[in-house]
């Protein structure tokens, strides 16, 4: 029996009415490079890792970018679709991956009570439907652009599909951040839910490749030539190799049926914050470049994971490794890691097989050196 | 928890801070005029912030975009404001500002390099990849709370405060700046030129024969603490941030709800987050961009929700439509009034639409009372309403 | 003038068709299936504000044409035909 939204709690000189420690997970919706949906992760999972795409240079037909781009059929659903026909890829994208947590979490929502919130978080926005927005102006001149084009452009179009999709009409919001986008995200979904702005927030990120963005990853960073990113190198000269997509989660302080787990997310954590969890997912994907500071936030003891090379670089991956993690423990089990080179002898997991696990720890470093890490618990 | 407003700083065409707004309130001095900052065959009359430091401070040498610039000035006057001198380090101070513009890689010579040649120079990417809006300005305020860009269209400012208030109520850190920046820019001047919502003359919010938005560009920026952190300070305000109420209109992506019922949510949500009624609120800056939208259901909604007498004005008329930094600098006008105990006449507004049931005030006006809203509204179908009480 | 007209409208038509179905992303329409009086607006196409200001800039690019006043437009795009009479009117003036 799906669980309907209560009324919506009034809003009274709002102070936190109990401080949470922490928020739970009843839904996931996530689009990636291998598919659409949470079985679709944990297909690819057990799967490990496969080679990313290739597209060739504009200027050099011998030079390629590889990317882990979804694939054209994963977001060619006619039906949610159809609705909003103008959408971009940027927003079909993200659209998809908020309505799969919807459903995921098997809530009815009420359009009569604004208790759903949405939290969109994106590093890079819209940015292929920007670049044609230029393409309109350099080629047609200021006073004959598309319109549709530059409403398209702006990052909180896919938050606005979004909400008219699912008739959502709480507080949306869309932020951008290239240091924590998914922590800074949780952490205000967190605020809103304590706050009593609403009762659930789909809390969630996209970001995506493109033929100029890639061009730029392989300016700016280095690449991984056969496309394999190495999470536990933890090399000073990382390498990379972009990806995209989205995931949303349906995040509540009520208690769900079908949750998959509690979250909790702490930016600029210390040692102590890191609490003895039974895996430890590093979140390291080669964007950083440095990723020598990973290797003291690994202890020599546990089970550790790492999953980027599943899913491809980048400054969202944070969430994609916290719908890893939350399978795993609505699974209890443990994947193997698709990439195990490990010159630090950690105790990667090798195996995919059942376990017990009750928490889970991802850590993910920023470019600042600063250590941001998400908890999630049975 | 009180949450206090300690400062306010704010920049655009109507002045380099907030004492020269005033003055062009006072004077009702509209400074619009062509664009002068970019090559456009546009001939729409924007408010571009004209008068030095900025103009000074603006070196493409130096690797800053212009909207960090305008929000560094806006933010350097409200810490003055607060009393606050030196940087945040060691405090748990939190950023959350709203942009549209500095959010995007939008460098129209680079992209057309790159398209010619398959290749450009990295520079304008070096640009944008470091001026994330709140994480430069956390860097440069040694700031180690959460840093976040609210990028919500034309309400990013007022929800960039709204999330700055979530944040110090939950104790996710003690003191905040918040508030929104953007610079003029080609891209959407040109977009919003497509959408055939920019006016060839001057605007006129609420006003029978509106015709569209001005664009404009500047920084409000709002100083924030909890009361424990200004008590350690040794200070005290007479300003509170005391509501915020956000809905979404679930409608269209470039239209408002027609009956207005997104905004009139979020006006009733922030009332009620500031325990107050319709009745205590003593003017409303609003919205107000001149669109017919805009105007129109804006006009419901107030209507609706505090009756047809309601005292309220768009500031617009002075500013132009500054995007992201709207909500940030119309927050400080708000409750820079309430401080000064008047409000400017909505410079623009001549003749009543039969069509909105409320019209702006036409003259300044004393006001004597101890609450105020700020209403944005945004494309995507973003209402704020953000309410600012004095003590 | 008459049969100039009479020969340059269907052209029109259909070229009207054709822009309005690949601009405006009508994935569930070909240009063949839309009726010459098909309305454009609300019922018919169902099209709405955002499209409207599309079809300005299309005019503006693939036939030189401006549309002022968008008040004026309500009249203009009512359907493909009152279209497609206001391009051959105005067409490359």
């Amino acid at each position: 029996m799906p669980l309907s939204l209560s009324p919506k709690i009034k809003a009274t000189n709002r102070e936190p009415f109990f401080k949470a420690y922490y928020m739970n997970i009843a839904g996931i919706g996530i689009i990636f490079t291998r598919g659409r949906g949470i079985d679709s992760l944990g297909i690819a999972l057990r799967q490990g890792w496969v080679a990313p795409s290739q597209t060739k240079s504009l200027n050099d037909q011998n030079v390629f970018y590889p990317a882990y781009r979804v694939k054209k059929e994963t977001i060619n659903d006619i039906t949610i679709l159809k609705k909003i026909r103008r959408a971009d890829r940027f927003s079909k994208i993200a659209v998809l991956a908020a309505w799969d947590a919807v459903v995921d979490s098997g809530i009815q929502i009420n359009d009569k009570e604004s208790t759903i919130g949405i939290i969109l978080a994106t590093a890079f926005g819209p940015h292929v439907t920007t670049f044609r927005f230029l393409d309109d102006i350099i080629d047609y001149g200021d006073g004959s652009v598309s319109p549709t084009t530059f409403s398209h452009s702006v990052h909180n179009a896919a938050a606005s599909y979004i909400s008219s999709l699912l008739n959502i009409r709480g507080p949306t919001v869309t932020i951008t951040q290239f240091s924590s986008p998914i922590h800074q995200a949780l952490i205000l979904a967190k605020a809103w839910l304590e706050e009593g702005r609403c009762k659930y927030v789909l809390t969630g990120c996209v970001d995506e490749c493109g033929n100029v963005m890639e061009y730029i990853c392989n300016q700016k960073l280095r690449i991984a030539n056969n496309g394999k990113i190495r999470p536990f190198n933890f090399s000073a000269l990382s390498s990379s190799v972009p990806g995209e997509g989205s995931v949303f989660f349906l995040t509540t302080l009520e208690n769900c049926q079908n949750k998959y787990c509690k979250i909790i997310p702490a930016f600029q954590a210390n040692r102590d914050t890191i609490k003895k969890s039974d895996i430890y997912i590093i979140e390291a994907d080669g964007m950083a470049g440095d990723e020598t500071s990973y290797q003291n936030t690994a202890p020599v003891d546990v089970s550790i994971g790492g999953y980027a090379p599943i899913f491809g670089s980048m400054k969202i991956i944070s969430a994609f490794h916290c719908a890893a993690g939350a399978l795993m423990i609505k699974k209890q089990i443990k994947y193997a890691c698709p990439v195990q080179e490990n010159p630090y002898c950690l105790n990667v997991i090798t195996k995919t097989e059942s376990s017990k696990i009750e928490q889970i720890c991802c850590i993910r470093k920023n470019c600042a050196n600063e250590t941001n890490i998400i908890r999630l618990m049975r | 928890m009180k949450i206090f407003i300690t400062g306010i700083g704010g920049i655009s065409a109507a002045g380099r801070n907030i004492t020269e707004h005033l003055k062009s309130f006072r004077l009702m001095k509209r400074n619009a005029g062509t664009v002068s900052l970019f090559d456009t065959s546009l001939p729409y009359p924007v408010f571009e912030v004209k008068s030095p430091p900025i103009n000074k401070q603006i070196n493409k040498q130096k690797n800053e975009m212009r909207t960090l610039s305008l929000a560094m000035s806006a933010l350097k006057e409200a810490l003055q404001d607060a009393g606050l001198q030196k940087d945040f380090s060691g405090i748990k101070a939190g950023v959350c500002l709203g942009t549209s513009v500095a959010s995007q890689l939008n460098d129209i010579d680079f992209y057309r390099t790159y398209r010619n040649t398959g290749a450009a120079d990295m520079a304008p990417v070096d640009r944008f990849l470091k001026g994330n809006l709140a994480e430069a300005v956390a860097k440069s305020m040694k700031a180690s709370g959460p840093s976040v860009t609210v990028v919500n269209a034309c309400s990013s400012g007022a929800d960039a405060i709204g999330v700055a208030l979530s944040w110090l109520r939950n104790s996710v850190c003690e003191i905040a700046i918040a508030g929104g920046a953007d610079e003029l820019n080609r891209v959407p001047l040109c977009g919003f030129g497509a959408l055939g919502i920019l006016s060839e003359s001057l605007c006129r919010p609420f006003d029978k024969n509106r015709s569209g938005l001005n664009l404009g560009e500047g920084a409000g920026i709002l100083i924030l603490e909890t009361e424990k952190f200004l008590r350690l300070r040794g200070k005290k305000s007479a300003l509170r941030l005391a509501g915020y109420g956000a809905a979404a209109d679930a409608y269209h992506l470039t239209a408002p709800r027609p009956d207005g019922s997104g905004l009139e949510a979020a006006l009733r949500e922030s009332l009620a987050d500031a325990n107050i009624t319709p009745q205590d609120v003593c003017f409303v800056n609003a919205h107000g961009t001149a669109t017919h939208d805009n105007d129109k259901v804006e006009g419901i909604a107030l209507e609706k929700v505090f009756g047809p007498k309601i005292k309220f004005l768009s500031t617009k008329g002075y500013t132009g439509h500054t995007l992201g930094a709207a909500g940030g600098l119309e927050a400080a006008f708000t409750a820079s009034a309430l401080r000064e105990c008047w409000i400017p006449a909505s410079a623009g507004f001549i003749q009543q639409d039969e069509n909105i049931p409320v019209r702006p005030i036409r003259e300044q006006t004393q006001i004597n009372g101890s609450f105020a809203v700020s209403t944005s509204l945004a494309f995507g179908g973003n209402n704020a309403s953000i309410v600012i009480a004095k003590d | 003038m008459g049969e100039q007209k009479e020969m340059e409208l269907p052209e029109i038509r259909k070229k009207l068709k054709e822009l309005l179905v690949e601009n405006l992303s009508l994935e569930d329409v070909s240009p063949e299936e839309i009726k010459d009086d098909e309305i454009l607006f609300g019922e018919g196409l169902g099209l709405d504000s955002l499209d409207a200001v599309e079809i300005v800039v299309l005019l503006q690019r693939n036939f030189g044409i401006e549309v002022k006043d968008m008040k004026e437009g309500q009249k203009i795009f009512y359907s493909i035909d009152t279209l497609a009479n206001y391009v051959y009117e105005n067409k490359d003036k």
